[in-house]
């Protein structure tokens, strides 16, 4: 099949990179050596637009760019860049976001070399059979080495890197060439501009006036307005309002879309919910055989209960849940009920960083205090009666005499750190009943170490943990693996004898007596004393296996209190009622 | 007899030879030609409320401060013969000046006995040296023990001494060598306050610099000096409070028992006649409001004692008292049982906080030092509830 010669001069690419090795400033600076912003009019690192993205030097939502390059050959191109998702966390969106290029440039940083998310990343490229093409970064810092950084590439990855373009995006340094190379190694499209439809969502998010505006790659055929799109996973169908393309300022109108080309449609589609990531766009009238592979619903792996620490703003807890599912459709929730907490939601989340990042907005965005649980993961129980559950709340989890088999999610987890921190690390992981998968030598100063690690280690605070035993040099990556059968328990606290539902949580048996310990310590230390002393206790059903006390207050009083002190006196009492009052509502 | 007609007198001098650093009181050291127009405007002031008390008879008074000590002998007497002169004083009235250790001088005390003071009131705060030094106080034990001799050989037989817990770096020990030291000199009274680091003292620029001793020290602090003087005969009748029989002060329990009494001096609070009302905080204003004759601007944030704050206050200072709260009286006083007001008090004598014995309820050692909490549980001061 002939390209056509519109596809000829398009160019498909995301860029990926480990988290600070310089991806949102390269992107900075294509769009400004092709002008498709002028340094003037650059917001700083203009692709990562949220507030929060930018604060925490990562990109959370993909975006799309089309940028507009004179090739030295004197033909200009289309080269439309997609960013990615930069964690863990995100790593199927990255997945599908890949899928819709045919080359992506692999950002490395002279200084650091390779790190767990830069393999990562490059091993879902060249899963989705992408061209890769590596770029090494930050040349201008005294410390680069940029022959080192391009053999461990060579070496680790597998990935010829030696004549490979050598850059400081800071700097500006060598964009040229990588422009050059985009063109020249990465290699044009080839859809079927006659097949019926197939377009690859890879992007949604809500817009007020426009509805859901979907990116997609389109694949084979032609998308135009007034068409009627069915979305394949769903069998939904929808009338196409507009097509376009993005450019550095929003969304640009076109007359349509065709193979190859990286654009966005809208339908008056109401919810992100049905546009999902992965999904195939096909036209009704003339469907794609096939949907294209790789999609997934996305399920979220992560749950806590959030509640409004003002009980009287929980209408404002669940308006703010749903504008941002909006946007977000792997956000997650349901009602909720704390004996303690009140009412709140059940959240479900893709991870740590999700679930920090939404704690985050709600409170940021829409003003509110909140109180929240232990994260949990979702276990599996079979009951003696043969019955299967999926538990993703504590306060849900059967009777231990009812339960036949109990499962929990395990995660292979990948690390890379330099070798001084190795035995450190595999403590870490061995503590957290990791299990040992390989290690494997990237040079002779860092070590990729593979481990299975049960996901409820890992959400709690293994980052931390990690962080602090490598001095922050360790990298982390990990995916789900499966269930394997486990000995868990559900660990309850007891204040004065009364069981606080929102601290229970479900851990490993071996593990229950040092959680058990810490938390009750904890909350020895941060419940206020009373005036009579409250015994805190940890129990695994009715055997209790820790304790503790919050000490009876010792002193509260006035100690001098003459005729001057009384109207004071008096005021202070007053507002001591308030925030009494205050403290019990 | 406190209970008809009878009347507490407060003479405030907001004088003293310097700051310390812990002080929040309304004082300040001050030049001679100031003290005497203070001295002035007070007698003035004394005089002209006089009308107001007709048909009462004072039979407590106390001068206190500042210093007022540093008045000198002369012009404490002055003001002493101006009370006499317009105020029916009960002849037993029990009359008390504060002084500090160091503003002993000569014929001081024999002057202030001769004009019919009976009891002084002594900051000493510490015999430990370093502790005085680090509260800015400008004497030490022996300036103590020489002005406690001058005042016994003056013929005062009725002596209270201030002393502090919590003072930075105090400790259990150092607490006992000053408890020692006071059972040595046999006083009739004795103070125990705890420190408190008030907002615009010195101590509170420097708070995070200071080695103040944790809650729960003080309370043991707290406790270790009761069992100390109660057992060297002393009762604990007041928060801080400890006195030998018959030797409490009977011009603070006034205060405790919403007995009536006029306070002069800036920022000197008075409760007469239902209403409580204070003068402004401002030495200079006052003698110019004296001066110029206008008697009402030395009448501030006055307010009527509605019968709902009567009774919390009532319970709130009476409760101080580790004689607490007659059951009877209140109810004869406040048309309801205590505990219909405020609840079952079962669980906190069950606790051990509270005893509810010979138709009284008190607090116990444990149950004051924690007193806040339980009086928070029960008084709302007219708050809706």
């Amino acid at each position: 099949m002939a390209i056509s010669k519109k596809q000829a001069h398009i160019r498909n690419f995301s860029i990926i990179a480990h988290i600070d090795h310089g991806k949102s400033t390269l992107a900075d600076r294509l769009l400004e050596a092709t002008q498709t912003v002028t340094a003037r009019e650059m917001e700083e690192q203009l692709l990562d637009n949220m507030e929060l993205e930018r604060e925490r030097g990562i990109t959370i939502k993909a975006r799309a760019v089309r940028l507009s390059y004179t090739a030295s050959d004197g033909e200009v191109y289309d080269l439309n860049l997609i960013d990615t998702p930069g964690h863990v966390d995100f790593n199927y969106e990255v997945s599908r976001s890949l899928n819709a290029c045919e080359g992506a440039l692999l950002v490395v940083d002279a200084t650091q070399g390779i790190e767990a998310q830069t393999l990562a990343n490059a091993y879902l490229a060249v899963d989705a059979g992408l061209e890769i093409l590596p770029v090494v970064n930050k040349i201008d810092l005294p410390s680069a080495d940029i022959d080192g950084a391009r053999r461990e590439i060579e070496d680790v990855i597998g990935i010829p890197a030696m004549d490979c373009p050598a850059v400081s995006a800071k700097m500006g340094t060598n964009i040229e060439e990588v422009l050059e190379r985009i063109v020249t190694d990465i290699p044009a499209p080839s859809g079927d501009e006659s097949a019926p439809l197939k377009a690859l969502i890879f992007d949604s998010y809500y817009d007020s006036y426009l509805g859901v505006v979907v990116y997609v790659r389109v694949v084979d055929g032609q998308l135009k307005s007034g068409d009627t799109i069915r979305m394949m996973s769903t069998g939904q169908t929808f009338q196409v309002v507009d097509v376009g393309v993005m450019d550095a300022f929003g969304l640009a109108k076109r007359a349509s879309l065709s193979a190859g080309e990286v654009g966005y449609l809208t339908a008056s589609i109401k919810s992100v919910g049905d546009t999902r990531v992965g999904d195939t766009v096909t036209l009704a009238d003339n469907p794609a055989e096939e949907p294209l592979p790789g999609f997934k619903a996305v399920q979220p792996m992560v749950y806590a209960g959030i509640y409004p620490a003002d009980g009287s703003r929980y209408g404002d807890l669940r308006d703010a849940l749903e504008k941002l599912r909006l946007n977000d459709a792997a956000l997650t929730f349901e009602p909720e009920t704390s004996i303690a907490l009140g009412f709140g939601y059940r959240c479900g989340f893709l991870g740590l960083l999700h679930m920090e990042i939404i704690e985050e907005r709600l409170e940021r965005e829409f003003n509110l205090d909140l109180i929240t649980t232990a994260p949990s993961v979702i276990y599996e129980i079979t009951k003696r009666d043969g019955e299967v559950l999926r538990i993703d709340n504590p306060t849900n989890y059967p009777d231990p005499a009812e339960i036949e088999a109990a499962y929990e999610p395990v995660v292979r987890a990948s690390i890379i750190t330099p070798t001084e921190y190795v035995g450190g690390l595999m403590d870490l992981c061995q503590d957290r009943r990791g299990e040992f998968v390989d290690m494997k030598y990237l040079d002779s100063t860092r070590v990729e170490l593979h481990y299975k690690l049960p996901l409820n280690e890992i959400i709690y605070d293994f980052f931390d943990a990690l962080k602090s035993r490598s001095r922050g040099y360790a990298s982390l990556d990990y995916e789900l693996e499966g269930y394997v059968q486990s000995k868990l328990v559900k660990l309850d606290f007891l204040l004065n004898g009364e069981q606080v539902d929102a601290l229970s949580f479900i851990v490993h048996e071996e593990k229950a007596y040092g959680r058990a310990r810490r938390i009750a310590e904890k909350l020895k230390d941060n419940i206020p004393r009373q005036l009579f002393e409250i015994p805190i206790q940890a129990a695994i059903g009715s055997k209790i296996i820790a304790r503790e006390t919050v000490k009876a207050m010792r002193k509260d009083v006035l100690a001098k209190c003459y005729a001057a002190i009384l109207p004071v006196r008096r005021s202070c009492w007053k507002s001591r009622r308030r925030v009494k009052r205050r403290c019990a509502s | 007899m406190m209970t008809t007609n009878t009347l507490g007198l407060y003479l405030h001098v907001p004088f003293c030879a310097a700051k310390c650093r812990y002080c929040d009181f309304h004082s300040a050291p001050a030049g001679a030609e100031l003290r005497v127009a203070y001295v002035t405007a007070l007698c003035r002031h004394i005089a002209f409320m006089a009308k107001r008390a007709e048909g009462y008879t004072v039979d407590t008074l106390y001068i206190g401060g500042g210093t007022p000590t540093l008045l000198g002998a002369k012009p404490l007497v002055g003001i002493l013969d101006t009370v006499r002169k317009h105020y029916r004083v009960a002849a037993d009235a029990e009359i008390t000046v504060e002084c500090n250790p160091v503003t002993n001088a000569a014929g001081l005390f024999e002057g202030l006995r001769a004009a019919g003071v009976n009891r002084l009131s002594i900051g000493l705060q510490s015999a430990i040296d370093a502790e005085l030094s680090l509260l800015g106080r400008a004497h030490t034990r022996t300036d103590f023990e020489r002005t406690l001799a001058a005042a016994r050989a003056a013929g005062f037989d009725n002596i209270s001494a201030d002393i502090m817990l919590g003072i930075p770096d105090q400790t259990r020990e150092s607490l006992g060598e000053t408890l020692d030291f006071l059972l040595g000199a046999d006083l009739s009274h004795i103070s125990a306050y705890c420190l408190r680091v008030e907002e615009g003292t010195p101590f509170f620029r420097m708070r995070d610099t200071l080695a103040l001793p944790t809650d729960d020290t003080v309370a043991d602090m707290q406790e270790q000096a009761a069992a100390i003087l109660k057992k060297a005969g002393y009762t604990h009748y007041e928060v801080s409070n400890y006195a030998r029989a018959g030797r409490e002060s009977r011009h603070n329990l006034r205060y405790w028992k919403c007995a009536p009494y006029l306070g002069f001096g800036p920022a000197a609070h008075s409760y007469f006649e239902g209403v409580r009302f204070a003068a402004p905080r401002h030495t200079a204003g006052y003698i110019d409001a004296v001066t110029a004759g206008d008697f009402d601007r030395l009448v501030i944030d006055a307010a009527v004692i509605t019968p709902h704050e009567a009774r919390e206050e009532y319970v709130m200072l009476g409760m101080r008292l580790f004689a607490g709260v007659d059951e009877q009286e209140f109810a004869a006083r406040f048309g309801a049982a205590f505990t219909d007001i405020y609840g079952t008090i079962d669980h906190y004598v069950a606790a051990g906080l509270l005893t509810r014995e010979n138709g009284r309820i008190a607090f116990t050692e444990r149950g004051m030092l924690v007193s806040n909490a339980i009086l928070s549980e029960w008084l709302d001061f007219g708050e809706d509830t």
